[in-house]
């Protein structure tokens, strides 16, 4: 699969660590040595302490589509069209929302809610993308967990 | 109302715009010399009473194709003047008169002029579309490199998603939303420098191009060529302005994370700002008679009419459904310039701000409101907000 069409992202000191990781097929947050709190995207500050003592935390299991959009517009020549853009909440982990592409489902067949693994494709200038699987769709209100 | 209110010190006393279009084939400094030259004008002062500076962006910001024009050394340079207080505007943008506000109140400038000039409608025709990041950035930095890199080239990408949580937790529908830009077209064709004048209905609205769901075409606001400029003066100025207007409240809250994607309740934005606003004022929603609400995108003018009050939180769709509350002749007559959606994109709250000055005025023309006196302007949303109350003086 050829890698998705965009503009490669500057990393930087703080990002360094989850863009590392996505390159090894991993999602990593920051997670505050003091007081355990998680938080994307990263800022070398615990939003929870204000500590500044922060280490990498993979996170793992299912995520859930807080919200999502299907892009149809050709921003650029060779993007690929439509595609589904998930905005990702895990609930085992609060304060950690991702933002990610959406397959492994018609784009128009995805909704609010759904469940996802994790994963990452291929994008621009040799960076791997989040790129969530929809693997189930979400639980009706009182039955989430 | 405390010792605080600073905005009460000062009037906004002119506003003028350039030639409005898709495209306008003159240079951001030419508009932008327009826009200036007819605002002072519009105010009862000459170019020489100007003491302060302001646009938005500052600092020739690298953005959208088109985004950033007339720069503020070169517009100084060009009209001679000699300044005592500048500001380029982004971080802090919660209104376009905010800043000239503060430093006029603050006795740091007795007229200030803060511009916005846009030639998003050229670079569009440049790009064959819509303009996107790309072209002027090399490198996703900062909040972007979290979107660029997915292909989300265009802002339209970074709201969608809050228009489908609010649309999921509310059921309000497409049908519902349509309109609020089929009702400002109809004040479009009110406004002869409105981008879009044409009627618009319901099902061309339907069955319109999906942009980024659930954001179709005209949900979107129309790139345009164009400038506007607004004077903020000193209250004590008055007798010798020809038609100021009072700055009831403002405000601009920030109380959560300041970020498209990480924003925690995405069906409710700009509570805040109006809490904070209307804490400011003794007047209540039910007191506005014209309202020129943020609509870069349908969805932006439905975080307005909530957060303001003007509806309850989740029946804006409710409120706008039929046309009739938010037309000319209704309730709360909204966007009567056509807004963003058909007037054109002159973004920031600039193109409100000036209508809702004629508005207060008489001065609108045939979409003038019957016995306008209270105005609110509010402009963007999420994590830049700010929300006005403008009163006939
Ligand atoms: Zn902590």
């Amino acid at each position: 699969m050829d890698a998705v069409e965009g503009i490669p992202p500057a990393v930087t000191e703080e990002t360094e660590a989850f863009w590392a990781a996505a390159a090894e097929g991993r999602l990593v947050v920051e997670r505050c040595d003091d007081c355990g709190a998680e938080s994307f995207p990263p800022r070398g500050m615990c939003r929870s302490c204000r500590s500044r003592s922060l280490s990498p935390a993979e996170v793992t299991g299912r995520g859930r589509v807080y919200s999502y959009t299907v892009n149809y517009q050709r921003w650029t020549p060779d993007l690929e069209v439509p595609f589904a853009i998930g905005l990702v909440e895990f609930p085992a982990h609060p304060g950690v929302r991702v933002v990610g592409r959406l397959r492994g489902r018609d784009p128009e067949d995805v909704r609010v809610d759904d469940e996802v693994e994790i994963g990452f494709e291929p994008g621009p200038g040799g960076y791997a993308i989040p790129s969530f699987t929809v693997v189930g769709r979400g639980q009706a209100a009182g039955q989430a967990g | 109302m405390g010792v605080d209110d600073f905005e009460r010190k000062v009037v906004i006393s002119g506003v003028g715009q350039s030639a409005i279009g898709r495209q306008v084939p003159r240079s951001g400094l030419q508009l932008t010399l327009d826009a200036i030259t007819a605002a002072v004008a519009d105010a009862g002062l000459v170019l020489d009473d100007i003491d302060g500076l302001a646009m938005f962006p500052g600092g020739g910001a690298a953005n959208l194709p088109g985004y950033a024009n007339g720069y503020l050394y070169e517009v100084q340079d060009a009209l001679g003047l000699t300044t005592r207080w500048r500001q380029g505007q982004v971080e802090g943008m919660s209104l376009p008169f905010y800043g000239p506000a503060q430093a006029v109140a603050t006795g740091q400038a007795r007229h200030a002029v803060v511009w916005r000039t846009v030639k998003e409608g050229s670079a569009a025709r440049g790009a064959g579309g819509r303009p996107a990041y790309g072209s002027t950035k090399p490198l996703a930095e900062g909040p972007m490199a979290w979107w660029l890199p997915l292909g989300a080239l265009s802002p339209v990408c970074h709201v969608a998603p809050y228009a489908t949580r609010y649309m999921h937790e509310y059921g309000v529908t497409r049908e519902q939303l349509a309109w609020i830009p089929v009702t400002q077209r109809a004040h479009a064709a009110l406004n002869p420098d409105a981008v879009y004048r044409t009627p618009l209905t319901v099902d061309e609205y339907l069955t319109s191009r999906m942009i980024s769901s659930p954001i179709c075409l005209y949900d979107c606001d129309v790139p345009a060529d164009g400038s506007t400029a607004i004077v903020v003066s000193a209250m004590g100025t008055a007798p010798d302005l020809r038609a100021p207007v009072r700055i009831e409240a403002m405000a601009g809250v920030i109380d959560d994370r300041p970020s498209w994607d990480q924003w925690r309740d995405m069906g409710r934005v700009g509570y805040a700002t109006a809490a904070a606003m209307w804490q400011r004022t003794d007047l209540r929603p039910a007191d506005v008679d014209v309202a020129q609400i943020y609509d870069g995108f349908t969805i932006e003018a439905v975080w307005w009419l909530e957060a303001m009050g003007f509806c309850g939180t989740g029946e804006a769709g409710d409120f706008v459904e039929g046309g009739e509350r938010i037309s000319l002749g209704g309730d709360l007559p909204m966007n009567t310039w056509g807004g963003q959606l058909s007037g054109g994109r002159l973004h920031a709250g600039f193109g409100h701000t000036a209508e809702a000055v004629r508005q207060l005025r008489g001065e609108a023309g045939d979409r003038q409101v019957d016995h306008a006196e209270v105005a609110a302007v509010t402009n963007v949303g999420g994590f830049e907000a700010g929300a006005a109350i403008l009163t006939r003086f």
